[in-house]
């Protein structure tokens, strides 16, 4: 399994592409999965493989910029930034909080029960 | 040209060719099919079969192109140009390939977080040969042009050595401007085109983000440089082994010329040996691409 993460856009989703991508990848430098100095995929390639416009990933990457977390410079890509906040254990607990929420929601949506939910995640967590 | 040159060109030629036979044998040997992805087998059919089948195209047009490149123009400035227009060929099948790939649709798409770079995907060994043959070739086709003579219509073909007051021999054919221009222009064009095509095969959309078929797209990519650097291979040594040639065989010919242009001679034959050792790895590479590619690129 690769260990790069992943970004996940849902274009049914009534959330806009751009805050999408800013909320997944402000929660990945927050968590520090993406490390100070760290680079960002390039514009051009990240909106290729996902899909989407030029503008909306530069959106996410100008609101980034704007809270501090990357900074972007000619030539040499947009990086994280070495004064991006890390979670607190409390925020990483209300982050966890809030994405089981968000499944276990979508989950009874699909008609799955209490178990059927925790088989999944066993099996997610398998893979 | 004398009788005894033939024959040291013939044998040069011959040497030459089981140079180039003997690395093939050789790669065929080491690089055998283990060496190739397992996740190939998950690489989406559909965006496997079309490169493959427009790199083919891609290969089978060039190779009438340059032949019919090689059967025309002027005093052999088609064969010298047909390694370029053979090349360019191979060059638009890659980018067209490359092209047709479409990324995953559906309404939930994924990506990975990831920088991907030419280096990564270039056959480091193969790219640094075929820059030092195009560094060789642009060096000798400067040398070439500069001392060209005119020949009877004021072209420059020819190589002239003064043997006497009043008295001039010449030989050629020599790379002078009539074969130099139209070589340097294609060649650049063609390294051109193939830079335009390797950030094609970088910023084409990835027809997955599950692991394997992250690992099997690499190894596509990977395929479509090495394709790229073996076409452009052949673009740069297909010329440089003629101009060699041609040159050693205008620089042996004279019989009365400075000391050092026999020796210098003999140094462009031994040129030849390399340049048609590169010209059989290219070969190689873009006939048999599937057992070029190594194994799965470190994570970056």
């Amino acid at each position: 399994m690769t260990d790069r993460p992943l970004l996940v856009v849902d274009t049914g989703n009534p959330t806009p592409p751009y805050e999408q991508l800013r909320r997944q990848l402000a929660e990945l430098i927050q968590s520090t999965a993406l490390s100070p100095g760290d680079r960002l995929p390039p514009l051009r390639q990240l909106a290729a493989d996902l899909g989407l416009a030029i503008g909306t990933v530069a959106r996410a990457y100008r609101e980034l910029e704007s809270a501090g977390l990357v900074r972007s410079r000619r030539g040499g890509g947009t990086r994280v930034t070495a004064t991006a906040p890390s979670l607190s254990d409390s925020e990483r607990q209300r982050l966890l909080h809030n994405h089981a929420k968000a499944f276990v929601q979508q989950a009874t949506l699909l008609g799955a029960d209490e178990q059927q939910i925790l088989d999944a995640i066993a099996q997610a967590l398998a893979t | 040209m004398g009788c005894g040159m033939e024959s040291v060109l013939v044998l040069v030629i011959g040497a030459c060719l089981s140079a180039g036979a003997a690395l093939v044998a050789w790669l065929a040997h080491t690089r055998s099919p283990g060496s190739i992805p397992a996740h190939t087998a998950a690489v989406p059919a559909a965006a496997a079969r079309r490169t493959a089948n427009w790199r083919w195209a891609g290969v089978t047009t060039g190779l009438v192109a340059g032949g019919v490149a090689a059967a025309s123009g002027a005093l052999g400035r088609g064969l010298l140009l047909a390694g370029p227009v053979f090349g360019l060929c191979v060059l638009a099948g890659v980018v067209a390939g490359e092209i047709s790939v479409r990324p995953a649709g559906g309404p939930t798409r994924t990506a990975v977080v990831e920088v991907r770079r030419v280096r990564d995907y270039l056959p480091h060994g193969l790219a640094k040969a075929v820059l030092a043959a195009a560094a060789v070739l642009l060096a000798l086709v400067t040398v070439t042009t500069a001392t060209a003579g005119p020949d009877d219509l004021g072209r420059g073909t020819v190589l002239l050595s003064r043997c006497g007051p009043g008295s001039w021999e010449g030989h050629g054919p020599w790379a002078g401007s009539f074969y130099s221009v139209p070589l340097a222009a294609m060649v650049a064009t063609g390294l051109i085109v193939a830079g335009v095509a390797l950030r094609v095969v970088i910023r084409r959309a990835r027809t997955g983000a599950d692991p394997d078929g992250v690992a099997a797209d690499d190894a596509l990519r990977q395929r479509a440089a090495w394709t790229i650097t073996g076409a452009c291979g052949i673009l740069t040594a297909l010329p440089l082994a003629g101009v060699c040639l041609v040159s050693a065989a205008a620089l042996l010919s004279f019989s009365c010329h400075p000391a050092w242009w026999t020796y210098a001679g003999w140094a462009l034959l031994a040129v030849l040996i390399p340049t048609a050792a590169l010209m059989a790895w290219c070969a190689a590479v873009l006939l048999a691409p599937a057992r070029a590619v190594t194994a799965v690129l470190p994570a970056r």
